[in-house]
């Protein structure tokens, strides 16, 4: 096999932006975004997609950037923690885990926002029933989780009041 | 750590049909192919990319089956209209399967091809008496449930076969699933269903045993909870004993069968 084989070009829009990199086949979108494009916000720790923490969207649907391949996402678009900001207006799901202390260590919270992102456009008024599922596959060993339900919650209510969902 | 590797996307089934071996392995989500590869058990040559292959996307529906194709995702089939209708069991039990991202990229084809031995689809279908449709280079079959899966992560899928599509007779028989579950995946799982009255009643027990069982009666008076749970073979591992699982077998068949009887559908 030559080198050429083991990877290729990969044309794909992360957080608006396009790029275009050369990747390895055996690369998991967890190392592009970390190794090649410096986006250290998305973390990596059980590598075995039960922990949450290298949650990221692709085509706006939610997945463990760990287990998926950067070659998969070529022609696709990328959406992760470093994109949820405007500038410097925190998004309203992190201003929520601010003022609802959904956070302490703050290694797991890029995921948790990520996985609330793709549950609020699925469903702009979950219940704190349906938040508890979508968010199931999400570790947090220092919340306790409740502050972060109530963190989707404040979120939730205050995007559906502006529209912004 | 993955190994090195070459990657195909064909666009037509044909061309992938040609490309799938032993060396060669199909992925749509690879939500369970990676995590072999990372712990080395698999170690492929090539992966063949089965996202670009639209027929194997398709839901529908005729007057005796449902026919769902092997890239069809959980959660996609969670949210189908047509399955709902017409096999509400199938989508409550997609709901569940794993967490979000699981359910947003792994495949009814991928799960039901791994034979993790603790599938909740493998469960549900088969209680619901579903078949697979395989497709090779050279020819094609179908297989009933029990015929497919033969043991953990053990199938009859030859290497060249591609499972293509999962068939469900209509109309599906209706029912409950219930499991417990307190890690990411369930210690025992229990679909009961019925169909008519002149019909035999189903409970299949899955997660519990090295591959899931089916015990049929005439009506629920001949499903006994206890003499299920005293011949199943549990696997013993971190979430419990032979003993406790034969236990949980028998508190939740019961659960089921009042379930069931109760009129609970699609839970």
């Amino acid at each position: 096999m030559s080198e050429q084989e083991l990877g290729r070009t990969v044309t794909t829009t992360v957080n608006g932006t396009e790029v275009s990199r050369y990747v390895l086949n055996r690369s998991t979108l967890a190392q592009f975004l970390r190794d090649d494009l410096g986006l250290t916000g998305t973390k990596l720790s059980c590598e075995l997609q039960v922990c949450g923490v290298c949650s990221v969207l692709v085509d706006r649907s939610p997945v463990s950037a760990c287990t998926y391949l950067a070659v998969d996402v070529d022609g696709r678009q990328v959406e992760t923690v470093e994109g949820l900001a405007q500038g410097d207006s925190l998004h309203p799901l992190q201003q929520a885990f601010v003022e609802e202390f959904a956070l302490q260590c703050g290694f797991c919270t890029s995921g948790f926002l990520m996985m609330s992102v793709a549950l609020l456009r699925k469903n702009p008024d979950p219940s704190e029933e349906q938040i508890k599922e979508y968010l199931d596959g999400n570790i947090c060993r220092c919340t306790g989780y409740a502050p972060i339900v109530e963190a989707v919650q404040l979120a939730a209510s205050r995007m559906r009041e502006e529209g912004n969902v | 750590m993955l190994g090195s590797f070459t990657v195909s996307r064909p666009t037509e089934l044909e061309d992938a049909l040609r490309l799938i071996g032993e060396d060669s392995l199909a992925y749509w989500g690879g939500t369970e192919l990676f995590l072999a590869m990372k712990m080395q058990l698999l170690v492929p040559d090539n992966l063949v990319d089965l996202k670009a292959i639209r027929q194997l996307s398709d839901v529908r529906r005729t007057d005796s089956e449902l026919v769902i194709g092997a890239g069809v995702t959980h959660e996609q089939i969670a949210e189908d209209k047509t399955v709902r209708e017409s096999a509400g069991l199938l989508s409550s039990v997609t709901a569940r399967v794993g967490n979000s991202r699981v359910r947003a990229q792994g495949t009814i084809g991928g799960n039901l091809c791994f034979a993790e031995p603790r599938s909740d689809l493998a469960t549900a279908l088969l209680a619901l008496d579903a078949s697979v449709d395989f497709r090779s280079a050279t020819g094609q079959r179908s297989l009933t449930i029990p015929e497919f899966m033969l043991g953990p992560y053990w199938t009859a899928r030859e290497p060249e076969e591609l499972l293509v599509a999962v068939r469900i007779p209509l109309p599906a028989p209706a029912g409950v699933y219930l499991k417990f579950q307190f890690t990411e995946r369930p210690s025992v799982a229990v679909a009961a269903v019925e169909s008519g009255a002149d019909q035999p009643v189903r409970v299949a027990i899955g997660a519990v045993s090295e591959i899931p069982i089916l015990v049929t009666a005439d009506d629920w008076s001949g499903i006994d909870a206890a003499a299920i749970a005293a011949g199943i073979e549990p696997v013993p591992d971190l979430t419990g004993s032979v003993s406790y699982k034969r236990h949980l077998v028998e508190v939740l068949v019961n659960k089921a069968v009042a379930a069931v009887q109760a009129g609970v559908r699609d839970v």
